[in-house]
């Protein structure tokens, strides 16, 4: 209620009148469930989708933050619920990440969902200090020189960025030492306070302080250039070809979702992300928003799954 | 401080507090030992456990010498077991029913359950005033906060 | 400086920002109040409000809901023994004493006017001293964060009335209730017994659990005999002047160390209250009395408290570094508004910039004047008996823990938290360095193993980076002071020892 007192007030936009509720599916609340703390990214996209979906849909789209486990708290509860149609999960990279990092999941990572759709997808950056290094091939040079020496800081032990760079060591032949910190930010204070030379991580994360001109952004990690930042290079063009990492947000639900249910939940997932509000607020987090089938967000998982178990068996990281 | 006329506590009445401490750390040292340790620049995951566990264990030892020595320590409080059970039933009650039959009944059986907790508790009193808790745990927590809680089993 | 606030000054006192600005603090100070409910739950909550709004405005209001709640924090701490936020479990300590000698009235008045000059004074050095502050909190890296958390446990370890031994010993247990869940270095599950404990106890459920949970169990069977009426007369509501004089130099150390923590990314308004009280308890001639009802033992954290709600918005604004999970929160409602956070933010958005902080300055004004009169309301309240109290708190604890991680562990664990916490008030064990270790422990291992594992396991590293050595100096003297008075004290048996 205080929500919607707060949305009558005269500063807000008037907001589009949410459609009619139709005759059967949904006819009563929906919500999205996801493994994160409230704040994170995952959160907000979360926040962002239920707002515009539950105007399509009708009826009012909850978050729900199962946090736990990188993600597989949520997980293992969402693969447990009915497949009605009314619980959805917004799953993340990190999704894949676990299927390969934990010895035993309390549910099937792949067979255990009706998938959705993608929401986007989003590259990590390789960033150092402004003047640091001139390019990434400098860098890795400077690294090969010095086996051992430099530091990149992650965001976390069995994060996407912490493999990407133990990914990255393994494709050059880099030494590196791997710093762990709390996330993202604390790395990124790290870098700035010169404790580490690299951190690999989102845009979101780098590019205040890269236009402020404290960090220089050398690489990206997908295949193809990001269009946002057309002058960064990327990995697999300069330092390690094929190099090809990007993460990704998307909608799940559990196995046995009538497909007619799926599909309606697909069409109207899509529907969002055609709106020009919600694509620049997804763009705002650094992803590129892109609606796909549930065959391409299957193959997308399947294929990331594989990566990461190669690369965690082969850099020797403890399973869980 | 200087007990009057009432009996000393035995000493194993004495020891009791530090003793289970003692039990505490011994229990989290046998769990951390098989954690790896690593070496002093690569530390393992057992490290740290591995210190405070010993630290607790010493910890607990010298509470346990000064409470020995100390006749005139002071005696432990009294228990307050209708509280203690009435308390825990509510709570036990909430958490296991709010996943299940949603917000209102479990915020309604844990009020009424822990009213109990007053011996003074008249069941008419006891259902009113569960009635009305529940009313406005409704109105602030679903209407007003909209938190993400279904209001009752889906 | 002083003219860019102005110009802020000048966007807030809009009519329509100024409305969102109270808004924000008010529903703060409401979500405060509420056991378990954090800033965090309200902010998510309203963030697609914000979508509606501009960037300075939205975050005008998602700020307010931050330093709103810790006003409110406190009053349930003196109230009822409950914390609202974990930042007021020192409030608890010497609020709830005070409370229970009938003299509520005064907690309350002294806990919103220590807030509001702590809020001040964070506020001051926003404007004053944020680029310096920045600068300084780059320089803290693993060494310095090892240093200062040990520098602090020491300091900390007199918390609690008990033997100074016995509140060690809790300290300890904290730190080791602190390692349960991945570990932060390698992720190894570690005293994971299911997974729901992965990420760890929450804080929330041991805040609860210890204080709250702990004092509903003790209390509910007890009929208090019937008290003088409670005073809600102005006059003994205002301290006399005597409790005024003591009240000005805790209020200022807390401010200052409040001020400091909050600046420093990872660390924040819990651990500057504990620290704060810390030192109070450290430079007090009469140390004895706090535990009982000791008004600058409540003064000092509860300015340090707020204080760092405000200068943690530092590294918020100058670097686009979220210090805590609020702070990635609100920063989250800035990118969505297609403001990249960072630090041009200043020179790229000086209204937004400035408005904010000038936001902080006339909320912490607008919260004054709510919590003054609500005094009143609040010290009626107590005139419900604590029958009819208590079941409706116990609630309140189950939704507001159960929200925070839609986790049915937790409400359990704050149950178990909350036997614990009874059990060990019965054998002479204070609940607050538990929370003390549980905060600092954490924090303390993944800063030294990190230290460890960037300077290859070289000690010297301590003593050859200036702040950290400095650090270790304090550390020493502190050690050093404490065996010279307890020598001192042996020399002298009639002063009772502590």
């Amino acid at each position: 209620m205080i929500k919607k007192l707060l949305m009558a007030l005269p500063l807000t936009v008037a907001l589009a009148v949410p459609s009619v509720a139709q005759e059967g599916f949904p006819d009563r609340a929906l919500r999205i469930v996801h493994g994160f703390g409230a704040g994170g990214n995952a959160d907000t996209v979360s926040r962002i989708m239920a707002e515009q979906m539950s105007q399509g849909l009708g009826e009012p789209v909850v978050v729900e933050s199962r946090p736990g486990a990188g993600g597989t708290v949520a997980s293992g509860y969402v693969t447990q619920q009915d497949p009605d149609g009314y619980t959805m999960q917004l799953m993340v990279g990190g999704h894949a990440v676990a299927a390969a990092l934990y010895n035993e999941l309390p549910y099937d990572s792949v067979g255990g969902y009706t998938f959705i759709s993608t929401l986007g997808q989003f590259p990590f950056f390789v960033a150092a200090r402004a003047g640091e290094y001139e390019s990434i091939d400098a860098m890795i040079d400077a690294a090969l020189a010095n086996p051992g020496s430099l530091k990149i800081g992650h965001s976390g032990v069995g994060s996407t960025q912490h493999l990407t760079g133990e990914l990255l060591a393994l494709r050059t032949g880099a030494e590196f030492i791997h710093v762990p910190y709390q996330g993202g930010a604390a790395a990124s204070t790290a870098l700035m306070g010169g404790e580490v030379d690299i951190v690999i991580d989102t845009g979101t994360v780098l590019t205040g302080q890269a236009e402020a001109g404290v960090y220089d952004i050398l690489a990206a990690t997908s295949a193809e250039r990001w269009p946002d930042m057309p002058d960064v290079p990327t990995l697999s063009e300069t330092v390690a070809p094929g190099f090809d990492v990007v993460s990704w947000t998307a909608i799940g639900m559990p196995a046995g979702v009538d497909d007619e249910i799926a599909a309606r939940i697909r069409s109207e997932v899509h529907a969002a992300l055609d709106n020009p509000e919600v694509r620049d607020r997804i763009a705002a987090l650094g992803a590129n928003p892109g609606g796909s089938t549930g065959e391409e967000l299957q193959a997308l998982i399947e294929g990331q799954i594989a990566v990461w178990t190669d690369v965690i068996e082969t850099a020797g990281i403890e399973k869980r | 401080m200087q007990e009057t006329d009432q009996d000393q506590p035995s000493i194993a009445r004495r020891a009791l507090s530090g003793g289970v401490l003692l039990a505490v750390g011994l229990v989290m040292l046998s769990i951390a030992w098989s954690y790896p340790v690593g070496k002093l620049t690569q530390m393992g995951p057992g490290f740290i456990p591995r210190v405070v566990a010993i630290l607790i264990c010493a910890l607990a030892l010298a509470i346990i010498l000064i409470d020995i020595r100390a006749p005139s320590a002071e005696r432990e409080g009294r228990m307050h077991w209708r509280g203690l059970i009435f308390v825990s039933a509510a709570v036990v009650i909430f958490g296991v029913l709010v996943d299940v039959v949603g917000l209102i009944p479990s915020m309604f059986l844990a009020v009424a359950v822990s009213m109990f907790a007053d011996d003074h508790a008249k069941p008419l009193t006891v259902l009113i005033y569960a009635s009305l808790a529940t009313l406005g745990g409704w109105l602030l927590f679903l209407v007003a906060l909209e938190l993400p809680i279904p209001a009752f089993w889906r | 400086m002083i003219d860019q606030f102005l110009i802020g000054l000048g966007v807030v006192l809009q009519p329509n920002i100024l409305m969102y600005a109270f808004i924000g603090v008010f529903i703060g100070q409401l979500i405060g109040v509420l056991p378990g409910i954090g800033a965090i739950t309200a902010i998510s909550l309203l963030l697609p409000v914000t979508f509606y709004l501009d960037a300075t405005t939205s975050m005008i209001m998602l700020a307010g809901i931050y330093y709103g709640s810790q006003y409110g924090g406190s009053i349930a701490s003196i109230l009822l023994n409950l914390p609202g936020t974990p930042s007021s479990v020192v409030t608890c300590l010497e609020g709830y004493p005070l409370a229970q000698n009938h003299r509520a009235g005064l907690a309350l008045f002294v806990a919103a006017f220590s807030s509001f000059v702590g809020g001040m004074v964070g506020v001051a050095i926003l404007v004053l001293a944020a680029i310096p502050m920045t600068i300084i909190a780059l320089r803290f890296g693993a060494p310095e964060y090892a240093m200062l958390v040990i520098l602090g446990l020491l300091a900390a370890s007199l918390i609690g009335t008990g033997s100074q031994i016995r509140s060690f010993a809790m300290v300890v247990l904290g730190i080791a209730l602190g390692l349960v869940g991945a570990d932060a270095t390698t992720g190894y599950f570690r005293f994971v017994a299911m997974p729901e404990l992965a990420d760890g106890i929450s804080l929330v459920s041991l805040a609860m659990g210890l204080f709250g949970v702990s004092e509903i169990i003790r209390n509910a069977s007890y009929r208090s005999p019937p008290g003088p009426a409670l005073s809600i007369k102005m006059r003994d509501v205002i301290p006399t002047r005597a409790e005024a004089r003591s009240l000005g130099f805790p209020i200022l150390r807390g401010s200052a160390i409040g001020s400091f923590f909050g600046a420093l990314p990872g660390t924040g308004a819990a651990i500057a209250s504990f620290m704060a009280y810390a030192m109070e308890r450290r430079v007090s001639r009469t140390p004895n009395k706090f535990g009982t009802g000791h008004l600058p033992g409540l003064a000092a954290p509860e300015s340090a408290n707020n204080a760092a709600a405000q200068t943690g918005f530092i590294p918020t604004l100058t670097l686009g570094i979220p210090g805590d999970a609020v702070m990635a929160l609100i920063i989250g409602a800035l990118i969505l508004n297609g403001i990249i956070p960072g630090p041009r933010l200043m020179v790229d958005q000086p209204d937004l910039f400035w408005g904010v902080i000038a936001s902080f300055f006339v909320g912490n004004i607008i919260l004054l004047m709510i919590n003054i009169p609500l005094i009143r309301f609040w010290v009626l309240l107590l005139r419900i008996p604590y029958q009819k109290l208590y079941p409706v708190i116990i609630v309140m604890i189950c939704v507001g823990v159960y929200s925070h991680r839609t986790s049915v562990t937790d409400v359990m664990l704050t149950l178990a938290f909350g036997v614990l916490g009874y059990l060990m008030k019965n054998y002479r064990f204070e609940p607050a360095p538990v929370l003390l270790g549980f905060v600092l422990g954490p924090l303390l291992e993944d800063n030294f193993r990190r230290t460890m594992l960037l300077y290859s396991g070289d000690f010297t590293i301590f003593l050859t980076r200036p702040i950290s050595a400095v650090l270790v100096a304090c550390s020493t003297l502190l050690i050093l002071f404490a065996i010279w008075s307890s020598i001192a004290v042996r020399r002298k048996p009639d002063r009772s020892p502590t």
